[in-house]
């Protein structure tokens, strides 16, 4: 359960989009970073002139007005230009994260059915959630940040460099020490906050389950096994919070001890240089104040390292969409449409979700045009995947499942080999898993077929017997509530609509008031006239109203044949019916029960 | 860190304003917050020394030539450094701790509460307004309290360095006492239009991804059906908007990082000038003017903290209005009663004329399921009815002692807990027989393929709608209440399976007090007693087979047929 089955990207293809992202982008990056480099060249014209205005005070000079004027200039540029700069690489920002969720949404879009049905949503929803807001924060904030943060370090190591060359060299013997600080650091933070954050998430699911089952909980007495589980969820948090702690009691003061280190070599090695006369005060403050402004950037560029590292991985899962090989491979020519009668057929079928465990063992069945079939059976018997299989979902592991014209038994095509609109075309699969999406009821219907007309639409509808909304009204999460009947409703009315010439529907009036259910499938039978119908029910009545019943019990199809001929078989299904209809004790085979033809009375 | 997280008993909130629920929390962790802003005053101070040191510095040393104050200096500034270094790890430490402290405590109290309210809970608030309070609020609430050290700090910090620019030079001091104020007043209007925008940003951002977790969800539906450009274009239109939500919210920032150089580069600019002429006259060395600067520059670190107190106070006060909303809560109907019921023990709904025997497999069927399900959480005394007391053992429900451990009343909106698979169903108590009440429920298949230590995810969503049932079932039936109210147990299970399940479940009750609620022939057949309720009320009571001949509305009812078939059937 929950495994992990979608692929994750390699450290390679992460690397190559990340430069294609920046080849897509590059002028308007260099654009950002261009006017980036100003602002920071800007604030440190700033120390220096400050030096400058120091000898003119030293040496009693009035001048100092124009320096101040300077300094007002200089500062007056650096503040527009730092707004420029940010708005800009902002803007790049948004961009480029737009494009990264939009590719992401239509890359899950494209996954292969078979996957779809597999993979289960939960994987799938935390790299849609949680991994596309962690790749937000680090393209919002920390590749911003640690790109100006570079940009004024880089820019500060030059302007020492221009004020005295001599008094860069105790910036660069302390890099050693940044980097085992940094090293150290990184070897430990990535995995110390991923793990933080798990349990972070472990508490607030806790919260939400106890909000979400409070009745349950107060029902079975849970009380103080809920209050036991927080405080254990609490326990686990903050022993992972200790250790990051831990690591940041390490990193950071480190990193305030090494820049402390180089400002005052920095001092003690200018202020040797101007004792000696190779420096002037002037530049020996200058460089002072350039080192202990390094600071904030150099802090900042550190600490969002390990977003970055964190980044990378949520892009690596985004990516790893991408890679799920697909599961059919439309052969080119292959048509269908031409098929005006088709026969579905399953030849020999064995289907396996777990190697060497078959569930369904050699299956054959043929579809007439038009009928009405039911698959009746307990539960875990293949009910369902038989029912996929019929629908093209997965393909059989030996066997196969064809459509042809009736009649012509030498032009045969798998269902798997058909295009994906050719086949929705010819087989349509409705589950007892109902969804409303989060927008009009319209665009709930017509994502079956999106030509469709309001009249269309509204067919289909009544088709179903429609009670809830109109087309325009706002259904799904935070829109106008839908019963679960309704769901079902709506799904059946989208497969109206989409009009394939074969339907399996599993399970699918299942939540429907069982009165409503039958009204609804018989209305829907008018409606459905001609077309080819599966129905896997656990409602007896379904396989009563069907010209054919297939009990499949254990992966094998065990009876077969009309309702009545079950009944007059005498076997499950026949014991089945007269224990659910009321009828005498189930050992009296020679009645035939009351349901004799109901379209008959 | 010797305290410990999380509290063994996080005590009574106090819930009577959103301010007060803050003191509460604070009051509880006064020791790290206090000590925390010690610290952090501490850390500031070292902070603020460097400009002096530097000062001091360049002119007993560089200026003057003298290496052996240079030495000396130098080394000072290195202290300084590590002051800062300890201190602002001690200060971090402090404030990590009472931010989780006042996070934990909150979500153990909001735990505390929603356990109290149990079925009440979600009839006096929506799970959503709950559930925002573990997403996001504690946070606020967690932010709030840490920012009070910084904060304190700051406007210690402040206070001082003006006393210190004072005592250097008074003209560039007055120019800091008037300029801090100046530049909190103007940079404030500027934070408006930033808030505002990224609080939409942030609402688009919500709601995009909702619709991305929808797609997702039901994506097998989608690929099933169609619609993948469709939706793929609806999601991109939303996209786009996110963007240029954010690009408005950009240029709003951009405006404060733009401010964050300019208004403090002004004082910066009248300090200096004012220093400079200073200077000249005599009255200050070009080390005191760098010191000035120093101030200056150093100032800009606790008015931006003070910006961010204001604004994570501000976001605080309003999650903790949201907690106290949900303290405020009373649980209903009140009361719990300490009488033992009369033995053997009848369960009686006057309102509705049902009698459910002592030991026996009742069953109700009702035409409609809202009368059902009115009359099972009237017989767990979820909802009251005045002057209609339900009685076990002749004795109100109101007055009964330990009511929830006797009577369980098993709805489909119960929710499988997580954890591992038989320990979630045993309710965690080992002495419960699971594996008869799975094999009961019929669920043998399930506990066989994913095994028995299995973790349950939240709600059991990986389960399909029938397995879950079937679970749920397990749940109930290992609990073994003395009375066990089943609505609709099998209502998404197979014939097969229900029938199975039928047969098995009046073995398993056998002499216990039990009554399903159903419409299903199956379940019905194999109840002792079955009880029919129309417009609700009881109208006739018999076994299955005799109301199937004796009452026309219970085999309407119930058989799923319409008339037509049922008067064949009769024929």
């Amino acid at each position: 359960m929950g495994a992990q089955i979608l692929p994750v990207a390699s450290p390679r293809r992460v690397r190559a989009y990340a430069r294609r992202l920046t080849l897509r982008h590059s002028r308007a990056l260099a654009g950002a970073l261009t006017l980036h480099a100003l602002a920071a060249a800007a604030g440190l014209i700033v120390p220096r002139l400050l030096g400058d205005l120091v000898e003119d005070v030293a040496d009693g000079r009035a001048a100092a007005g124009g320096v101040v004027a300077a300094i007002a200039a200089f500062l007056l540029a650096q503040g527009v230009l730092q707004r420029q700069a940010f708005y800009a690489s902002a803007r790049l920002g948004e961009r480029v994260l737009a494009e990264l969720r939009e590719e992401f949404v239509e890359r899950v879009l494209a996954l292969p059915l078979s996957v779809v049905e597999r993979a289960g949503t939960g994987d799938l929803v935390s790299r849609t959630s949680r991994d596309v807001g962690n790749l937000a924060g680090v393209v919002r904030f920390a590749v911003p940040d640690a790109l100006i943060s570079l940009v004024i370090v880089a820019f500060t190591a030059g302007a020492v460099a221009l004020a005295g060359p001599l008094l860069v060299l105790p910036g660069l013997a302390v890099i050693p020490l940044y980097w085992l600080f940094s090293r150290w650091y990184l070897a430990r933070a990535r995995d110390g906050y991923l793990r933080e954050s798990e349990a972070w998430a472990a508490l607030t699911d806790g919260l939400a389950e106890t909000v979400a089952g409070a009745r349950t909980i107060e029902a079975f007495g849970l009380q103080e096994q809920r209050h036991r589980r927080t405080d254990a969820d609490i326990a686990a948090s903050w022993a992972r919070e200790r250790y990051t702690l831990h690591l940041r009691t390490v990193f950071v003061p480190g990193v305030t001890v090494c820049l402390g280190l180089q400002v005052s070599a920095t001092l003690l090695v200018g202020g040797i240089g101007h004792i000696h006369g190779w420096a002037s005060l002037g530049q020996v403050t200058a460089a002072v104040l350039y080192v202990q402004q390094l600071a904030g950037p150099l802090e900042r560029l550190l600490s969002r390292l390990d977003e970055l590292q964190i980044g990378g991985a949520s892009l690596a899962r985004l990516l790893g969409v991408d890679e799920v090989p697909p599961d059919r491979a439309p052969s080119a020519g292959v048509v269908s449409t031409g098929f005006t009668r088709p026969v579905l057929e399953a030849r020999d079928v064995r289907y396996a979700y777990r190697a060497g465990r078959d569930v369904l063992h050699g299956v054959d069945l043929t579809l007439r045009p038009g009928e009405r079939l039911a698959i009746v059976g307990p539960s875990g018997a293949g009910k369902s995947t038989l029912g996929r299989l019929l629908a093209g979902v997965h393909n059989p592991r030996t066997g196969t499942v064809t459509v042809r014209e009736d009649g012509a038994a030498d032009h045969r095509v798998s269902l798997t080999d058909l295009p994906l609109d050719e086949l929705r075309g010819q087989v349509a699969l409705l589950t007892q898993e109902q969804h409303v999406f989060r927008g009009t009821l319209r665009d709930n219907l017509i994502m079956a077929r999106p030509d469709a007309t309001d009249e269309q639409a509204r067919a289909a509808l009544e088709a179903v017997r429609w009670d809830g909304p109109d087309l325009d009204a706002v259904v799904g999460s935070g829109g106008a509530p839908l019963s679960p009947a309704q769901a079902q409703q709506l799904a059946l009315a989208r497969l109206v609509l989409a009009d394939p010439h074969t339907l399996v529907l599993d399970e699918a009036t299942s939540l429907l008031d069982p009165r409503a259910a039958r009204r609804l499938e018989r209305s829907l039978a008018a409606v459905l006239h001609g077309r080819t119908v599966v129905a896997i029910a656990h409602r007896l009545h379904t396989a009563h109203d069907a010209d054919r019943v297939a009990v499949v019990e254990d992966g094998r199809i065990t009876e077969f044949g009309s309702h009545h001929e079950l009944l007059r078989a005498g076997g499950s299904y026949a014991a089945l019916w007269r224990s659910w209809h009321g009828a005498d004790d189930e050992a009296s085979p020679g009645r035939t029960g009351p349901g004799v033809s109901p379209d008959g009375s | 860190m010797k305290d410990a997280l999380p509290t063994v008993d996080p005590g009574d909130p106090d819930h009577r304003s959103p301010g007060r629920y803050l003191w509460w929390l604070a009051r509880h962790q006064s020791g790290p917050l206090l000590r925390g802003i010690g610290w952090g005053v501490l850390w500031m101070a070292s902070l603020a020394l460097i400009p002096p040191t530097i000062g001091r510095a360049i002119d007993a040393g560089v200026a003057a030539r003298d290496v052996g104050a240079l030495s000396i200096w130098s080394a000072v500034l290195l202290g300084l450094f590590g002051l800062q270094a300890a201190a602002g790890a001690m200060r971090h430490r402090r404030a990590v701790f009472c931010w989780l402290s006042a996070a934990y405590r909150t979500v153990q109290v909001v735990t505390r509460q929603a356990t109290r309210l149990g079925a009440a809970l979600s009839r006096r608030i929506s799970a959503g307004e709950v559930v925002s309070v573990g997403v996001s609020d504690v946070e606020h609430i967690g932010s709030a309290l840490e920012v009070v050290i910084r904060g304190t700090a700051s406007v210690v910090m402040i206070m001082v360095v003006i006393a210190l620019m004072l005592a250097t030079d008074l003209g560039a001091g007055l120019a800091a006492l008037a300029g801090v104020p100046v530049i909190l007043l103007v940079g404030a209007p500027l934070l408006g239009p930033y808030r505002r925008r990224t609080r939409r940003l942030r609402e688009l951002i919500g709601e995009l991804n909702t619709r991305a977790t929808d797609i997702v969800a039901g994506l097998r539906v989608l690929r099933g059906v169609g619609g993948e450009k469709l939706f793929a274009a609806r999601y991109r239109e939303q996209s786009q908007r996110v963007r240029r939500a954010g690009v408005d919210a950009a240029r709003a920032e951009s405006m404060l990082a733009g401010a964050e150089v300019l208004l403090p580069g002004l004082l910066t600019v009248a300090v200096v000038w004012l220093g400079t002429r200073s200077a000249l006259a005599g009255a200050m060395s070009p080390g005191e003017l760098v010191t000035v600067y120093g101030y200056a520059v150093f100032l800009v670190i606790p008015m931006a903290t003070l910006a961010e107190a204001a604004d994570s106070l501000t976001k605080g006060h309003v999650a903790a209005s949201r907690v106290v909303a949900v303290l405020a809560l009373e649980p209903e109907p009140e009361g719990e009663g300490d009488r033992e019921p009369a033995r053997p023990a009848d369960l009686v709904d006057p309102l509705s004329g049902l009698v459910v025997r002592h030991g026996r497999l009742t069953a109700l069927a009702a035409a409609s399921a809202a009368d059902a399900r009115a009359i099972a959480d009237r017989l767990g005394r979820y909802t009251e009815v005045e002057g209609a007391d339900v009685t076990y053992g002749g004795v109100p429900l109101r007055d009964l002692a330990r009511l929830r451990e006797r009577i369980i009343v098993a709805v489909n909106e119960d929710v499988l807990l997580s954890g591992p698979l038989t320990a979630t169903l045993a309710c965690g108590d080992p002495a419960r027989d699971v594996d008869a009440a799975i094999a009961t429920a019929s669920a043998e298949d399930i506990v066989a393929e994913v095994g028995r230590d299995a973790h349950v995810v939240e709600a059991g969503r990986e389960f399909s709608g029938g397995q879950q049932q079937r679970l749920r079932l397990a749940r109930a039936l290992a609990a073994d209440p003395e009375v066990l109210v089943l609505v609709e147990p099998t209502s998404a299970v197979d014939a097969h399976t229900e029938a199975r399940i039928a047969d098995r479940l009046r073995r398993m009750r056998a002499g216990r007090t039990t009554l399903v609620c159903t419409t299903s022939p199956l379940l019905l057949d194999r109840a002792e007693h079955v009880v029919f309720v129309e417009d609700g009320t009881v109208v006739a009571e018999g076994t299955h087979r005799d109301l199937l001949d004796a009452e026309p509305r219970y085999a309407e009812a119930v058989t799923r047929n319409e008339t037509a078939d049922r008067a064949h059937g009769t024929a």
